[in-house]
């Protein structure tokens, strides 16, 4: 997360979390303190220098907030006032109403106490903001856990994955490189054992993932050069769907309709199936090849239309 | 820079500690750093209560006679100020801690922090251990994401500009009611001011940041304004009748319901799905080539037939 800002608002509310924190955590390391509140040591020092001149009117040393911090370690009396935990923003409701939302489909269904305490604090949170935030996850959770924890420990995940582009369901060992995004999608970068290639697994088609027993197997990696299929195409209705389809940029202003797109992807597959598609509003300009079996798909569907067996 | 700083924090807790509401003339002569002119304390404190309610700190105003016009006087109710989820146990400062920590890199991480040190000052520690491990994550740090909650809780109208499906910019003025995210996405529920309705705008459509105008609380969120089943979209649709064939269509079947077919059909399950764009449907449906056929609504089969005739001519 980003260094807090060191506006005199930002400090004066770092200032007001401090005085609780401290008196939660008394004889807290300085160092401690610094991490937990992502300031330099010299800041939290001005922090809470100033923090020692504050107190109630008057002044006095009886009014003050009484610090002790010269040990490198920090202690807090006479601080009462401000002992309260802060409130929550609205915003941090929201962002906590958020965070709910993604931990309660990822939680098993047995977990019955769990599932009440986090439709218990929804419906708090509602209560104070309203219900302006809703998600409903694409990934599970605890699939990110274990290949976060997979990652860390240079293990193997044994997974089901959901290829969209095979429309199949196919377990396999992956070795796990890289979490990354993709137009919005979670992906991992990873070696598939099955494919004997590096393959990008996108998160929400994850069925299950498991962390695997076995020695990682990232040791034989065969180099694949893969092929990349290139197709040229003209859209003529829909535009900015398409183009989101195809994973085109949209910039604001200089598409048309009717211009020469490019697409280039490691799977033909998904070149057929997207203008298969789209087939009622893009032209396939190049290559020959492709337009033949996009042509020859269409052939075989309509064959089905046409026949007695669907009539 | 730190005068400020130290400025506020002492007002804080002047106005925290009174039982009684303080004058304003009481504040400036005994919070320290209120200083020159009486025009500039004035307006020193003005800033200040500002600042103060952005920190989400309300100061009240009220008088000490309701019978008499006396001098407003001011302070700050404690339950206003502190912590308002009440008693928590370990377990849910876990659950909550774990909500926030889906926010590192994301839009609203800033927030996410604080509310983060909030938790940990309450000074339960939290019980990890009895929470299966999980790493909740939010994919998005489109910075419209937080300019909309913003305005959503001040209740702020906004104006941006938004891609059409031809892709021309159009300028949109939206009471906004609420974010929600799914299949990856982030939408913006609000109020179209100038189409009279209610619409969606996906966020990385938008080709703008945000911006404010006018007023806060210059709308309301209508009681029948119903965020889950807008996500879920339970309101009435279409049916189709699909024809899939086995094992196959998977992305479909989980959408679909399984009928049992008048006729059956070898290799094949007949399933009922409910659409409402019928564009979507159509594209979703050729996507899967030969391993689906569509047997009703009778319009849009035509409808793919002659796209297939026509896929067939000017490919081949």
């Amino acid at each position: 997360m980003p260094k807090a800002q060191t506006t005199p608002i930002a400090k004066a509310a770092r200032l007001l979390d401090l005085v609780p924190y401290i008196s939660t955590h008394q004889g807290i390391s300085l160092k401690a303190l610094a991490s937990e509140f992502d300031v330099a040591p010299a800041e939290l020092l001005d922090d809470l220098n100033t923090l020692w001149m504050c107190g109630l009117p008057g002044y006095t040393p009886l009014e003050l907030i009484d610090l002790s911090f010269e040990s490198g370690y920090v202690s807090i009396r006479n601080a009462e006032v401000l002992q309260k935990v802060r409130l929550l923003t609205k915003e941090e409701l929201v962002v906590i109403a958020i965070g709910l939302d993604l931990l309660r489909d990822s939680i098993p269904a047995e977990r019955e106490d769990l599932h009440s305490a986090i439709t218990s604090l929804a419906n708090k949170v509602k209560g104070l903001i309203g219900e302006v935030a809703a998600v409903t996850p694409n990934v599970n959770s605890a699939h990110r856990a274990v290949i976060l924890r997979a990652m860390k420990e240079r293990r193997d995940i044994e997974i089901g994955y959901h290829s969209l582009i095979r429309d199949e369901v196919s377990d396999r060992t992956i070795t796990p490189i890289e979490i990354g995004e993709d137009n919005g999608q979670e992906t991992l970068f990873a070696y598939c054992s099955k494919a004997k290639a590096f393959r990008t697994f996108r998160l929400d088609n994850f069925l299950s993932a498991t962390i695997s027993e076995q020695e990682s197997s990232n040791s034989q990696v065969d180099q694949v050069q893969e092929d990349v299929y290139t197709a040229q195409f003209k859209i003529n209705t829909r535009l900015r769907t398409t183009l989101e389809r195809f994973r085109l940029d949209t910039p604001v202003i200089s598409p048309k309709q009717g211009e020469l797109y490019e697409v280039k992807s490691f799977s033909q597959n998904w070149l057929v199936r997207n203008f298969l598609s789209t087939m009622g509003n893009t032209q396939i300009m190049d290559s020959a090849e492709l337009a033949e079996l996009v042509a020859e798909k269409a052939r075989v569907t309509l064959d089905l239309y046409r026949s007695k067996l669907f009539a | 820079m730190s005068r400020k700083t130290e400025r506020l924090v002492n007002l804080t807790i002047a106005l925290l500690a009174t039982k009684r509401y303080v004058t304003k003339s009481e504040i400036f002569r005994t919070v320290e750093g209120y200083e020159g002119s009486a025009e500039s304390k004035e307006r020193m404190f003005e800033r200040d209560k500002d600042d103060l309610r952005n920190l989400g700190i309300d100061i009240e105003v009220g008088s000490f006679d309701p019978l008499f016009e006396d001098e407003a006087g001011y302070r700050i109710k404690p339950d206003s100020y502190q912590f308002q989820l009440g008693d928590i146990t370990s377990q849910e400062v876990s659950l909550l801690s774990l909500a926030a920590e889906a926010w590192r890199g994301a839009a609203l991480d800033g927030s996410a922090l604080t509310a983060l040190r909030k938790l940990r000052a309450i000074g339960i520690e939290s019980d990890l251990d009895s929470i299966p491990e999980l790493a909740p994550h939010v994919n998005t740090r489109d910075k419209n994401l937080q300019l909309a909650i913003a305005a959503i809780n001040s209740k702020r109208k906004i104006t941006f500009q938004y891609l059409s499906e031809s892709l021309e910019v159009q300028n949109r003025k939206v009471a906004p009611y609420a974010v929600a995210s799914k299949y990856g996405h982030w939408y913006l529920y609000g109020h179209d001011l100038d189409k009279d309705a209610l619409r969606s705008f996906r966020l990385d459509r938008i080709a703008n940041d945000l911006q404010e105008e006018g007023r806060a609380d210059s709308y309301e969120i209508p009681s029948d304004f119903q965020l889950r089943s807008q996500l879920t979209g339970s309101e009435e649709g279409s049916l189709a009748l699909i024809y899939l064939r086995s094992g196959r269509a998977l992305n479909l079947r989980v959408r679909a319901k399984a009928l049992p077919a008048d006729k059956k059909i070898d290799g094949w399950d007949l399933v009922e799905l409910n659409f409402r764009d019928r564009e979507r449907l159509i594209e979703e449906l050729l996507w899967y080539g030969d391993d689906v056929v569509l047997h009703s609504p009778v319009d849009i089969r035509e409808e793919i037939i002659s796209r297939l005739e026509n896929g067939v001519k000017t490919n081949a």
